[in-house]
């Protein structure tokens, strides 16, 4: 098999079990996905760092408690968590918000990455492209000497 | 007299360095070879004060001398010995002080390692950085983290012992030390780097002088790390072992750094690149330490560790600024110098890899300091409370990670200076391949979600390319005669070994956090619940009085086998009961049982039920790690490293495999 089939094949087998693997499960998220989904993204408030999907304190289960009732009357994610900030504060979200301050943190690691690759890259292409040492005709036929030997 | 003793020791610790540096100081400006010699002395008297320290600590906390207000706050006569003597480092003064002892350890260590060239100016330079850092921690101790301060008005008859969660496993005699081992061993490679700056020596010398220690530190703080997790699993009973807290942040942070400078240290020693940023990644690492600590023992964020209010905040604060200060005005000043007479050939090729690793770990631990910190600086600009928590960290850092995944499958087979496309296939096809059919084997079993299965490919993808060289650096010295287990030793070997402990953390951390099921059932005596394929069956509970606490078991049998404890304590002293877990590790899935509810008067308790997959493979691959770091740092049959410093040259090899024994270039 030539070099590149070979690697076309494999790319094509990666990329089909990837497909499969990653499609979605049919049809909208049940409401104990959309519970963990929402209180995973909320803090406990009396134990700093854990969400309230990963916390058994009763504070986290009054909050996942809160969350079931609201989803249960048909509210939208970002409803709830709009409920929850008004009733905890802002710092209840475990992910800042994009608006407002909050954008910082998100946007610096993207511009910090982009500039660190967009170096990078032009580094490699400087290094590349930069003219070496000068090579006389001698010194060629000498490498082709010796590389034919 | 604890405290006598104890005060007696840290003023000699102080003394004893600030003579040294004065004494190495005056011996460089005269050039006096006998005064070098003596200023060396004086490390083996700072070590003889932490040591005096530390046991008249430990004298106190087990004689439960009161009259210390450190043991009157943090000791209890019910404390049982262990933990008794693991109080030194279950609070701020006691934590301070296990610094110095390891830190005092190690500039003795050093000075004997180099005694033979006492007299070289970078040696002594180095000694006195490293005597710098010592006076800064024995003068914490010396004023406002004094751990021998004794109690005002009456001396208390008993105390209320270490904080609960810090006497409830005995993990907690091993993290701290293990972390400390890791953290204060970079300010040898730490004190080298600046003595470099400061004498010019910027060749490699002092790179690969220093090159041990730092794998010796990094294997530490990996152990340390992990241990950490592990502790916080065992223990905590939320059921995870990694929530990016502030405090696992800390650690986190030089962990990373160091471990971008154990990478690009080789494209500097190989092809004598990267030099400002090497240097600037060791600043780094050093300083996050000194950060971390600020951040952890300040009070700044509350948390457990962050034991309370403290005057050492400012102080710590002072000296890591003042550490970042004098490392950028050096580096500045030696930028001339610095420059590197290496280029990278190719966009391909083993240096290029590297250069993007070292992007992805920079830009990790980007992430994780403003995560860290951006709460604090919120509030202190603009006053606004706001949280950034695990879902923020796992968004952000998991692209990150993939990246690094590939690179460990691809870096190992690329060669230095430039790869042909024939290598390339030749020597990734299989490992690829491993990766693909790894993907097509979990979809077919069923697993679902693009990260995890992401991760699974990638991990196998790296892990099969470090297996290839392994076997083809087992065949090398199959053929060269020599025992198999020399295949093992070196650096690109044993680094080969610690990438395999890595693979297994990422697939535990995968597993873990994708697979994960968990749920709460309120049981009476004999009732069985069942989550995801394994039935627990509560029999009842137990109450048990001891000194310290008051300990409610409940049993529970786990898939009809054995019976498990998870457990409530209620300390004397503590205000709320403690949770202990009881977890049955299994090599595929860890059943975590917490009691989370004691039994009603109906005898109906609420036991929380945590399956998560592959949990155990954390702990292997930390194992792993560490044992893969102890083969890279063992000597070998290298050459002694030249005792005379090359200066700026440029050493460049043939292309080779490293999976050929490493060949004895001029910088081994």
């Amino acid at each position: 098999m030539s070099r590149r089939l070979s690697w076309a094949v494999l790319g094509l087998v990666l990329v089909g079990a990837l497909a499969v693997g990653s499609g979605g499960r049919s049809g909208p998220p049940t409401e104990d996905q959309r519970v963990q989904r929402i209180s995973s993204v909320v803090r406990c408030p009396t134990c700093r760092g854990l969400s309230a999907a990963q916390s058994d304190a009763p504070p986290a289960e009054a909050i996942r408690e809160e969350v079931r009732r609201r989803v249960q009357a048909g509210e939208t994610d970002a409803e709830v968590k709009g409920y929850l900030v008004s009733r905890y504060g802002e710092d209840i979200l475990l992910q800042p918000k994009t608006d407002g301050v909050g954008i910082v943190v998100w946007a610096l690691p993207l511009i910090g990455v982009t500039v660190a690759v967009g170096g990078l890259v032009l580094v490699l292409r400087k290094r590349r492209t930069r003219p070496g040492a000068k090579v006389s005709d001698a010194d060629k036929a000498l490498v082709e000497e010796a590389l034919r030997s | 007299m604890s405290a006598v003793l104890g005060t007696a020791a840290v003023a000699l610790g102080l003394a004893a360095a600030v003579l040294g540096m004065a004494t190495l100081a005056l011996g460089l400006r005269r050039n006096n070879p006998g005064m070098l010699r003596a200023g060396q002395r004086y490390v083996w008297l700072v070590l003889g004060g932490a040591v005096l320290a530390t046991v008249a600590m430990q004298y106190a906390l087990l004689s439960h001398d009161f009259s210390l207000k450190y043991v009157a706050d943090n000791g209890s006569r019910s404390t049982p010995l262990l933990y008794t003597i693991t109080t030194m480092w279950s609070a701020l003064e006691g934590s301070i002080l296990l610094w110095a002892l390891v830190l005092a350890g190690y500039i003795a260590v050093m000075a004997r390692h180099f005694r033979s060239r006492a007299t070289d100016p970078i040696v002594a330079w180095a000694t006195i950085v490293a005597l710098g850092v010592a006076v800064f921690f024995f003068g914490l101790m010396a004023g406002p983290a004094n751990p021998f301060r004794l109690v005002a008005g009456a001396v208390p008859l008993d105390g209320p012992g270490p904080n609960p969660l810090l006497q409830n496993h005995p993990l907690v005699a091993f993290h701290p030390p293990m972390l400390y081992l890791g953290y204060v061993g970079f300010t040898i490679p730490f004190a080298f780097a600046l003595a470099a700056l400061i004498t010019g020596r910027l060749g490699e010398g002092w790179l690969v002088e220093t090159r041990r220690w730092t794998l010796f530190a990094w294997g530490f703080l990996t152990v340390g790390i992990v241990l950490g997790a592990w502790w916080s699993y065992e223990v905590l009973g939320w059921g995870g072992y990694w929530a990016w807290d502030p405090v696992e942040n800390a650690s986190f942070l030089p962990w990373l750094t160091a471990t971008a400078y154990v990478h690009s240290v080789m494209v500097q020693e190989r092809r004598a690149m990267l030099r400002v940023w090497n240097l600037s990644l060791l600043v780094a690492t050093f300083s996050l330490t000194i950060l971390g600590t600020f951040l952890t023992r300040s009070g700044v964020l509350d948390s457990v560790h962050a034991f309370t209010e403290s005057p050492i905040g400012p102080a710590i604060l002072a000296f890591f600024v003042l550490v970042v200060a004098v490392s950028l005005v050096l580096i500045g000043s030696r930028g001339d110098k610095l420059r590197s007479p290496g280029s990278i050939d190719a966009p391909v090729s083993r240096e290029a890899a590297f250069l993007a690793n070292n992007v992805a770990f920079a830009a990790f631990a980007f992430v994780v300091l403003l995560g860290t910190v951006f709460p604090l600086l919120a509030e202190a600009i603009n006053g606004d409370q706001l949280s950034v928590g695990a879902p923020y960290f796992n968004r952000m850092t998991a692209p990150i990670g993939f990246t690094l995944l590939f690179l460990m499958a691809v870096a190992p087979a690329l060669p230095w200076r430039k790869a042909s496309t024939e290598t390339l296939h030749h020597r990734l096809l299989w490992p690829a391949w491993a990766g693909t059919l790894t993907v097509v084997a979990c979809v077919a079993s069923g697993l679902r979600g693009l990260g995890p299965l992401l991760a699974f490919g990638l991990a196998a993808f790296a892990g099969a390319a470090a297996l290839r060289q392994l076997a083809l650096s087992v065949r090398a010295s199959r053929r060269a005669g020599q025992p198999v287990r020399q295949a093992l030793l070196g650096r690109s070997n044993g680094g080969m070994v610690v990438h395999l402990g890595v693979v297994l953390v990422a697939v535990g951390f995968a597993a873990s956090s994708s697979y994960g099921h968990r749920a709460q059932f309120r049981l009476a005596p004999g009732e069985s619940a069942r989550l995801a394929g394994h039935s627990v069956t509560y029999l009842g509970t137990t109450v048990e009085d001891r000194a310290n606490k008051k300990t409610t078991s409940a049993q529970v049998r786990v898939d009809g086998g054995k019976v498990y404890e998870p457990a409530l304590h209620q300390f004397q002293f503590g205000s709320q009961a403690i949770g202990s877990p009881s977890v049955r590790t299994g090599p595929f899935s860890d059943v975590y049982l917490t009691l989370i509810v004691p039994p009603d008067a109906a005898g109906v308790a609420v036991i929380g039920v945590n399956i998560q997959p592959l949990v155990a493979w954390l702990w292997a691959g930390g194992t792993v790690m560490g044992f893969g770091t102890f083969l890279a740092a063992w000597p070998g049959r290298r050459r002694r490293p030249s005792t005379s410093d090359p200066g700026p040259e440029v050493v460049t090899t043939p292309d080779d495999d490293i999976a050929r024994p490493e060949p004895a270039t001029v910088s081994s």
